[in-house]
């Protein structure tokens, strides 16, 4: 019974360790204003706007695929503070979006 | 020798998982809907049950059986299947954010996929020798794949086919499925 609890603690060990360097190893750059809009945007996941979810619409608005603000449930105040940040915000190759209201 | 590819044969086609030990049905229907993403599931599960299989095989025989621990393989498998797939959806992730998208929640699925502890187990349960071992772990995942993509050539077609309103979908994708299978069922006996 010990030896196999001790077998179970040493195996999850190696496992997990072997997995923590691969994580770091493998690690994805992603854009960080992607994970800063889906924070700013109201969460609803209504799916209003024709993209999978807020992230999947924070990720289109930075990859520049849409020029107007397609989400409706978003207070007025809290719409000009994300295309503020997006207009104020440079990403990795140093260029700003511009989105229109 | 040639019991040794007679075993690879078996496993990829007589014996295939998916449509003669119905196992692995849940990919099977969600992923092969088209056919690139079909294939990247395949290679992907192929690359878990071979390094499963040997990863499990040496731990078996290494680890469990010197410590008196067999009846422990059910759980010690599953912690590697785990992990696995875990390490597959990263490199997967780094290497084709496209094929990551394609496949969805379907990657870590392929934890809970009975193909890849049907392998793992089996290989212990019939005794299999390394040369055995290798033949069947390789056959089975390619039996997987092959079927896999010959289903979404299908449900391709299928997509642009004339369907009775009542079958659209799911339902006449069910019924190739069975098909499939009653056709495979023909190499019953072959070896």
């Amino acid at each position: 019974m010990v030896v196999a609890i001790i077998m179970m603690l040493v195996l999850g060990a190696l496992l997990g360790f072997g997995l923590g360097i691969a994580d770091n190893k493998l690690k994805v750059e992603v854009d960080e204003r992607v994970e800063h809009v889906t924070g700013m945007l109201p969460g609803y996941n209504c799916g209003g706007c024709g993209y999978p979810g807020c992230s999947g619409f924070a990720e289109a608005m930075v990859d520049g695929e849409v020029n107007s603000f397609l989400c409706k449930p978003t207070k007025p105040d809290q719409k000009q503070a994300i295309l503020e940040y997006l207009a104020n915000t440079p990403g990795p190759d140093g260029s700003t979006i511009k989105i229109k209201g | 020798m040639a019991e040794l590819f007679g075993l690879l044969f078996t496993s990829l086609i007589v014996n295939n998982v998916v449509l003669t030990q119905f196992l692995g049905m849940c990919p099977f229907m969600g992923v092969s809907k088209k056919r690139s993403s079909a294939l990247g599931m395949g290679i992907a599960v192929i690359f878990v049950i071979v390094v499963a299989a040997f990863v499990t095989y040496a731990l078996y025989y290494l680890v469990l059986v010197p410590l008196h621990l067999e009846f422990m393989d059910l759980i010690t498998f599953i912690l590697v299947i785990a992990s696995l797939v875990q390490l597959t959806e990263m490199f997967i992730k780094k290497t084709s954010p496209a094929l990551y998208k394609s496949l969805g929640v379907y990657l870590p699925l392929i934890t809970t996929n009975c193909v890849v502890l049907n392998v793992c187990l089996v290989n212990i349960q019939n005794g299999y020798d390394i040369g055995h071992m290798i033949m069947y772990s390789i056959g089975t995942p390619l039996g997987f794949a092959l079927v896999l993509f010959i289903f979404s050539t299908i449900r391709e077609k299928l997509e642009i086919s004339d369907v009775p309103e009542f079958f659209k979908g799911n339902a006449i994708a069910l019924i190739c499925a069975a098909i499939m299978s009653m056709a495979f069922s023909a190499f019953a006996g072959v070896i």
